[in-house]
């Protein structure tokens, strides 16, 4: 059976074929088409013949398809474009050509979508460079699948712990005994001056703190770029130095380095220290950020021993020193780690030797070195571990800015189509398949995506250094051309782009176009219905912000503002990191120097300063000598005037008092948590009571019990805590200064500085400057999120006032006509705002127990915490119900003052 | 047969000769086209699309779509001021060249 419709079909599907044949254009070759058939059916002839005849008219026209372009073109003669270059896959190009037609006719429109979907995604990016960055950390070694760090884990009389520190002997012993050990190095910090190792060349001083003595091997288990000098042999003779790039720039400015001398100190604790000579053997690339091992100088490691000759022999002294190996390639890691045990019978057996006791538990254990950074949380760690809880919540803002960005755009295309259902509709009528209109719309809201994309780079490079500092990364555009990272960033545009245009696409297309042209020029209801749900999510999503934001404010607030127990403010703070041995016997001395400027109205000098982190400690116990069962506390060594120029508070018993010469080899203080931690249920219990420390084996009797102040910062729970008269772990200098514009007083410090410590260079900081420092987190969650929570809600204004002028535009005829009957500009804008009032309650309605729930487990985390604030959540709501209005009521506004007769000119 | 060149050049002035009489439609013109040559001018009708096209790209025609009594759409075309203009001058210019050659060719006595 002959079947005219199908047979049409097919002939239009052959014309389609063509390029330069739009819609439109079918139709009417297919009208004539059937005007033809029906003539010729008139005249006898039956439907297929008719038919046929038809067709065969229509194929003597040769090359239709170039007349239809030429005809087109503004040029004459010329030549479409497919028979000019073969490669443009035509489809792809006329989507494109499409697409840019309709941006350039609505630039505005284009404009905020491009804009909202930019900040979305270069949030997005940076955030994915921040976490691949975290979790790259030390994956660029070669063979690094094969490298691990060796740490341990024992049970002594004093307690348990796991430390990532090992001995020193341990490397070569490795080397020696294990076959499945390629490489073994050994890492080790200067001893007691790690942190600031002094180091001189001419007029050039500083203190550097990424300083290590390191085996010879060591770029073969770590990728360590030589510059200048032999990875084999920079680092074999005693006295050899190799620095990064940066350290030369700083020491020799543009001079080659190598074969000059640098002057170094270090503390090997053996009562003295001195400048000693080394020679520069070696330059290489300064370390990269995603390491955990960080380096500024690399000292050769016969130095060490050479000063330290039982370094080879000391099994039981293992701080900071660090033991890196690197398995062969068929060594199995659980194996050898089982078999590297027989090494810890070795310190078994030196520690009988030496305490006269058994150690009750010794192991080590092996750990990869690309884990090291997110996972690893053991004692003397060599930087502060990555934290997955920080990449979690970052990355959770960062997808919700996104998907605020891509609502707006999925919100905005719809509006666009509902005034192209016109459009759409006769394209269907005429011809246009439902694959053609999907294309469509997905190849023009990919275009947009990419063109976001593209305009998000920008963005992300002016995002990078904010970031950078916060999070104290060193993030550069460099990371984005990683292939994890880039790979990321072309599915996050391919899913965006795909993602936001499905809806538009396939949900709007799939309506009777009929309707359409008859007149009735109704949006589809289900593109209304998904507008709210776009609109009271966007908003949702912004007032959870908002209200977390404002949360996580306040709770800082609250962890500076509390009573911290102590005087911080003014507080100078010097820390003598060379000549100690000065400070520790002279102290009062020194004291006394700083104490003739009128401006310095007080000076005591400690071990630490509340704020640092205190881990040294004494293990009590009220039987001498016997520690088993000892009583663990923290301890700061102080002196006569520590309590009373931090006004710290007595709650039973006295402070030390000069004078009392028992005071210093006889007394203690103990604070309130330590009451508990000894066993009394009173302050006045504990005075009075005699403890020996393991320290200085000295016993003292508790003279007095301090107020629970805050030594450590408002995040932790007080510990208990120990005060001693006990010079020999000072190191601190605080000075009670009135610091104004006339006087001189930093210069008079350092003056008195450099009479005592000369050649030292004289660095200070504000003890109140340092505590902030604390809440380092914990304020760069609160500025992130200060950040995107402020580009969330300009990306959902833009979106709403996207919206809010479009609808006004499209109901200027109902507003003209409105006006003309007599409505005032005020009803107009309340008919607009109307609904869009009732949609960011609902939004607020449900944000606030999703912010509830994510702040309470928060704050959990936390000793000291505020309670949630309900005046926040209205405060939110009302922000964003304030906003909403304004940037509707803007629009209704100009709507409302148009010129009706305008409006209703065009009908 | 006539030349292919000369199927070119007549087409436009013929089509807004036709329209001048009124709003038309593609497959309506064709046949016009035919009935007044006597079938001596067979276009080729999928033709005819590509020089309405060009005729409303240059501003001589415009169109408008209506829908049939069966319910179908078809394009109608009708003369723009433009049009009309361009039409007067097609004519002049198809007059020049007929007075010359009626004197050259010696045509007078056939177009009687």
């Amino acid at each position: 059976m002959f079947n005219l419709t199908q047979a049409i079909e097919r002939w239009r599907r052959k014309i389609l074929a063509g390029q330069a044949i739009e819609d439109g254009d079918l139709a009417e070759l297919e009208g004539h088409l059937r005007d033809k058939i029906e003539d010729l059916a008139a005249r006898g002839m039956n439907e297929e013949e008719a038919f046929l005849r038809a067709e065969a008219e229509f194929a003597r026209s040769k090359d239709l398809d170039a007349d239809f372009f030429r005809a087109r073109s503004r040029r004459d003669g010329a030549r479409p474009s497919w028979q000019r270059w073969r490669w443009v896959p035509p489809l792809l190009a006329s989507y494109i050509k499409i697409a840019l037609r309709k941006i350039r006719r609505q630039k505005a429109y284009a404009l905020i979508n491009i804009a909202g979907l930019s900040v979305g995604l270069a949030c997005c990016a940076v955030i994915i460079l921040y976490v691949t960055n975290e979790l790259s950390y030390d994956t660029f070694h070669p063979d690094s699948r094969r490298l691990y760090r060796i740490a341990t884990h024992r049970i002594n009389q004093v307690g348990e712990d796991r430390s990532s520190t090992t001995p020193g002997p341990l490397g070569p012993e490795l080397l020696r005994s294990y076959p499945q050990i390629e490489r073994a190095v050994r890492i080790v910090a200067p001893y007691e001056n790690a942190r600031h190792v002094l180091v001189v060349s001419g007029e050039k001083r500083f203190f550097e703190n990424r300083v290590w003595f390191v085996d010879r091997d060591i770029s073969h288990v770590f990728r360590i770029p030589f510059l200048q000098g032999h990875p084999q042999t920079s680092l074999e003779k005693p006295n050899a130095v190799v620095i990064t790039e940066g350290t030369a720039r700083k020491y020799f400015g543009g001079e080659p380095p190598l074969g000059q001398t640098l002057q170094i100190e270090i503390d090997y604790d053996t009562g003295t220290t001195e400048l000693q000579d080394y020679e520069i053997t070696g330059v290489v690339k300064d370390s990269p950020a995603n390491t955990h091992f960080k380096y500024d100088l690399l000292l050769s490691m016969p130095t060490l021993l050479q000063n330290v000759p039982s370094f080879e022999e000391d099994w039981l002294e293992y701080h900071t020193k660090y033991t890196y190996v690197k398995l062969s390639p068929t060594a199995e890691a659980a194996d050898f780690e089982k078999q590297v045990q027989r090494a810890a019978a070795i310190v078994y057996q030196k520690y009988e030797e030496a305490r006269n006791r058994k150690m009750e538990l010794f192991e080590f254990f092996l750990q990869p070195l690309s884990r090291i950074h997110m996972d690893s949380r053991l004692q003397e760690e060599m930087e502060p571990p990555g934290n997955w809880y920080y990449v979690y919540i970052y990355s959770a803002v960062a997808l919700l800015i996104l998907l605020v960005g891509c609502m707006n755009f999925v919100n905005l295309s719809i509006a666009l189509s509902a005034a192209r259902t016109r459009e759409v509709g006769l394209r269907k009528v005429v011809g246009a398949s439902r694959g053609h209109l999907v294309g469509q719309f997905l190849g023009e809201s990919f275009l947009i995506t990419l063109l976001a994309f593209c305009l998000s780079f920008g963005l992300v490079y002016s995002l990078l250094f904010p970031f950078n500092r916060m999070a104290g990364t060193e993030l550069s555009l460099a990371g984005l051309t990683q292939p994890a990272v880039f790979a990321a960033l072309a599915g996050l545009l391919v899913a965006v782009g795909l993602g936001s245009g499905f809806y538009p696409a396939f949900v709007l297309t799939a309506f009777k176009p009929v309707s359409i042209l008859q007149g009735r020029l109704a949006p589809s209801s289900r593109g209304t219905l998904m507008q709210t749900l776009l609109v009271v999510g966007q908003f949702a999503i912004s007032i959870y912000l908002v209200i977390c934001t404002l949360t996580v404010e306040q709770q800082l607030n609250f962890m500076r503002g509390r009573a911290l127990g102590f005087d911080l403010e003014q507080k100078l703070v010097l820390r003598v990191k060379s000549n100690l041995s000065h400070l520790r016997r002279d102290y009062e001395t020194i004291k006394n120097s700083f104490l003739q400027n009128p401006a310095i109205t007080g000076a005591t000098v400690s071990s630490s300063v509340p704020g640092d982190p205190a881990d040294a400690g004494y293990y009590l116990t009220t039987r001498p000598g016997d520690f088993k069962n000892a009583a663990r506390l923290k301890v700061i060594t102080i002196d006569y005037d520590f309590i009373p120029e931090f006004k710290i508070k007595m709650m039973a018993g006295r402070a030390f008092e000069r004078g009392l010469k028992n005071d210093e080899n006889g007394a203690y203080l103990i604070n309130l948590a330590g009451v508990k931690e000894l066993g009394f249920s009173n302050p006045q219990e504990a005075l009075e009571k005699s403890y020996m420390s393991h320290y200085h084996r000295m016993t003292k009797r508790i003279i007095g019990v301090t107020d629970d102040f805050h030594y450590r910062g408002m995040q932790t729970v007080v510990e208990p805590l120990i005060l001693d008269i006990e010079s020999s772990l000072m190191d601190t200098i605080t000075l009670s200064v009135r610091m104004d514009s006339s006087n001189d007083l930093l210069g008079f410090v350092r003056r008195v500085w450099d009479e005592h410590f000369p050649g030292v260079p004289f660095e200070y900081s504000f003890l109140d400057e340092d505590f902030d420092r604390q809440y380092r987190y914990e304020k760069q969650m609160g500025s992130l999120l200060g950040i995107t929570t402020t580009l969330g809600l300009v990306v959902a204004c833009l979106g709403l006032f996207g919206m809010a002028s479009f609808i006004a535009r499209r109901r200027e005829k109902e507003i003209g006509i409105r006006k003309v009957l007599g409505a005032s500009a005020h009803d107009i804008v309340t008919m607009l705002a109307g609904r869009f009032v009732r949609l960011i309650c609902l939004a607020a309605v449900i944000a606030s127990p999703l912010a509830l729930y994510s702040m309470n487990s928060w704050l959990r985390d936390f000793a000291y915490r505020i309670h949630i604030d309900a005046a926040i959540f209205l405060a939110a709501a009302f922000g964003a119900l304030a906003i909403a209005l304004l940037t509707v009521g803007l629009q209704g506004f100009r709507a409302a003052v148009a010129n009706p007769a305008d409006s209703l000119r065009n009908e | 047969m006539i030349a292919k060149a000369m199927i070119a050049a007549s087409t436009k002035p013929i089509i807004l000769a036709i329209l001048k009489g009124g709003e038309n439609y593609g497959y309506r013109i064709i046949q016009s086209v035919r009935e007044i040559s006597g079938g001596n001018l067979e276009w080729s009708e999928p033709m005819l699309y590509p020089v309405l096209r060009r005729l409303e790209r240059d501003g001589l025609v415009k169109s408008k779509w209506k829908v049939t009594e069966n319910g179908r759409f078809r394009k109608y075309y009708q003369l723009t001021p433009l049009g009309h203009e361009e039409l007067k001058n097609e004519r002049l210019q198809w007059l020049t060249v007929h007075v010359a050659f009626c004197k050259i060719l010696d045509l007078a006595a056939e177009t009687k």
